[in-house]
């Protein structure tokens, strides 16, 4: 399922943000190697601070497992600011109907923990999908997006190939980017819908969503209580030495064969060797 | 009707009056408004055609300060259908008062951003019922965008320091399609020419289009003439 955050509903998003930029300094940081600022754990940029809009994929459990940013190319961009290299030195498209898309990502460790491509796939289309409607929607009619050769062959073979490129293809840092542009037409999104058999309303209402990110931070909570009643319930049964001491011996003059003697004397040795209790000395000697 | 072009007249307040005014009358509309603040001049600028009285009233009850329809959508990048703003006090209590003085709160409000930390949002209205509103603005959105960057950034101009920081930067193949254009080809035909998709030929128009405060590609044309950007023929 789909869901914008953006300045207007981002105070009822902050954890799903928290994930998004996780995600993000996964991908980009250290699986692809590109030159971003990881803080934390978190890869976050000047533009993060200009209230863009997300969109991001989520599964049934509420995990973040796809995103990408939306801002226009009326104001401040990358394009205009940090990627205008990509250019050539030409001045960038400006048009109220255009928006830029960058940092398309997919949580592909999550997704293909199954052995197959299949929900990768899958959740890369539904943000295909969910972004270009959300722009369409929007009265954008095309999108300009900074993406490397990778995603570049995503695109292409989800039958969303760019309709053309801008500027050229340069290396950024450690990896080359290139800026492409797609159509929001129905046309387009139409394809992507029928290469990865996508008919449903991918958007999800905010309610709904906070509803499941709550119950899943619930369900997270009585884990963890559960655990810190189960760590308290091990430390009440912790043994003195004395127990153990008296356990031990009990076990040395309980048995009837000689191997049964000799098991019991093994766990005193282990237990005087590992120095689990000093007054296990004590025990050495009792024999 | 055809939209008056704000680039080619004179930066008077009832000429962006009109200006809302035909736009309330092409894209069947209640009311108009724009707002938008200009960090360089340090000036805002306002615009509406609400009634008289409401204007009065909104003005006099300081709304100004608290309208969600203001301060909320001004932050996001789509624009933001009303139905979308939290129903709270503020909200309440600018749209009461609205709904006596015969304003719906079915409208919506693009929000524009500019170059230089500038930020204009073109709000419209229409008292009808969800499904007619619905319908009308999945008709218009695209080409509210338009006349939405269109008047902040007529109204951004109007001072001569802000005049000069926003010559028109247009890349060669912007100048090069418009050249085209000034030689009377079809976009098919430029596209052709410059073996080009003619979506591509349709975005960069647009960008060179907007980037010369221009509505129409002859008034385009006309005024990256007039700049010497392309050649005349």
């Amino acid at each position: 399922m789909i869901i914008v955050v953006d300045a207007l509903n981002k105070d009822r998003f902050g954890d799903l943000l928290d994930q998004m930029f996780q995600l993000r300094a996964r991908v980009f940081g250290d699986r692809l190697g590109w030159e971003v600022t990881i803080t934390n754990g978190r890869e976050i940029d000047q533009f993060d601070h200009l209230d863009p809009a997300y969109v991001i994929g989520l599964d049934d459990d509420g995990n973040v497992v796809s995103c990408v940013r939306a801002l226009q190319t009326t104001g401040p961009h990358m394009l205009s600011d940090v990627f205008q290299v990509l250019l050539d030195g030409e001045p960038p498209l400006r048009s109220a109907t255009l928006w830029e898309s960058t940092r398309f990502c997919v949580d592909t460790q999550r997704l293909a923990g199954d052995g197959t491509m299949k929900a990768v796939s899958w959740a890369t289309c539904e943000l295909m999908i969910g972004s270009l409607e959300y722009a369409r929607r929007s009265g954008i009619s095309d999108i300009i997006t900074v993406i490397d050769p990778v995603v570049n062959r995503v695109l292409k073979r989800s039958d969303n190939a760019p309709y053309d490129y801008v500027g050229s293809t340069k290396q950024m840092g450690k990896v080359p980017a290139m800026a492409a542009l797609l159509d929001c037409t129905e046309e387009r999104i139409n394809r992507v819908r029928a290469f990865a058999n996508i008919h449903h309303d991918v958007f999800a209402e905010d309610d709904t969503v906070r509803a499941l990110l709550d119950r899943k931070a619930q369900i997270a909570e009585q884990i963890v209580a559960e655990m810190a009643a189960e760590a308290e319930a091990e430390e009440e049964i912790r043994v003195t030495a004395e127990e153990i001491r008296d356990y031990c011996s009990d076990l040395l003059q309980s048995a009837r064969t000689e191997k049964e003697r000799a098991d019991a004397q093994r766990l005193v040795d282990m237990l005087v060797r590992q120095r689990i209790h000093p007054t296990m000395p004590v025990l050495v000697h009792s024999r | 009707m055809e939209l008056i072009d704000l680039g080619s007249v004179a930066k008077r307040e009832d000429s962006f009056i009109t200006f809302l005014d035909q736009v309330c009358d092409r894209f069947e509309l209640d009311h108009a408004a724009y707002a938008g603040s200009n960090p360089v001049a340090g000036t805002i600028h306002g615009y509406v055609n609400y009634p008289e009285p409401w204007k009065a009233h909104y003005v006099k009850s300081g709304f100004h300060r608290i309208d969600p329809t203001l301060h909320k959508a001004s932050r996001s990048i789509a624009p933001v259908d009303w139905r979308r703003l939290e129903r709270d006090s503020q909200f309440h209590q600018v749209f009461r008062d609205a709904s006596d003085f015969g304003i719906t709160d079915r409208g919506l409000t693009i929000p524009v951003r500019g170059p230089y930390g500038d930020t204009g949002m073109l709000s419209v209205t229409r008292n009808c019922s969800v499904a007619e509103w619905d319908k009308l603005v999945a008709h218009i959105i695209p080409e509210l965008q338009s006349v939405a960057v269109h008047v902040h950034d007529t109204v951004m101009r109007s001072d001569v320091l802000s005049r000069a920081l926003r010559y028109p930067a247009l890349s060669t193949r912007e100048r090069e399609i418009l050249q085209w254009v000034a030689a009377g080809k079809s976009q098919q035909d430029v596209g052709d020419i410059l073996g080009i998709s003619h979506r591509t030929v349709e975005v960069h128009l647009r960008s060179g289009r907007e980037k010369l405060y221009a509505l129409t590609t002859p008034q385009a044309v006309g005024r990256a003439i007039a700049l010497g950007l392309i050649y005349p023929l």
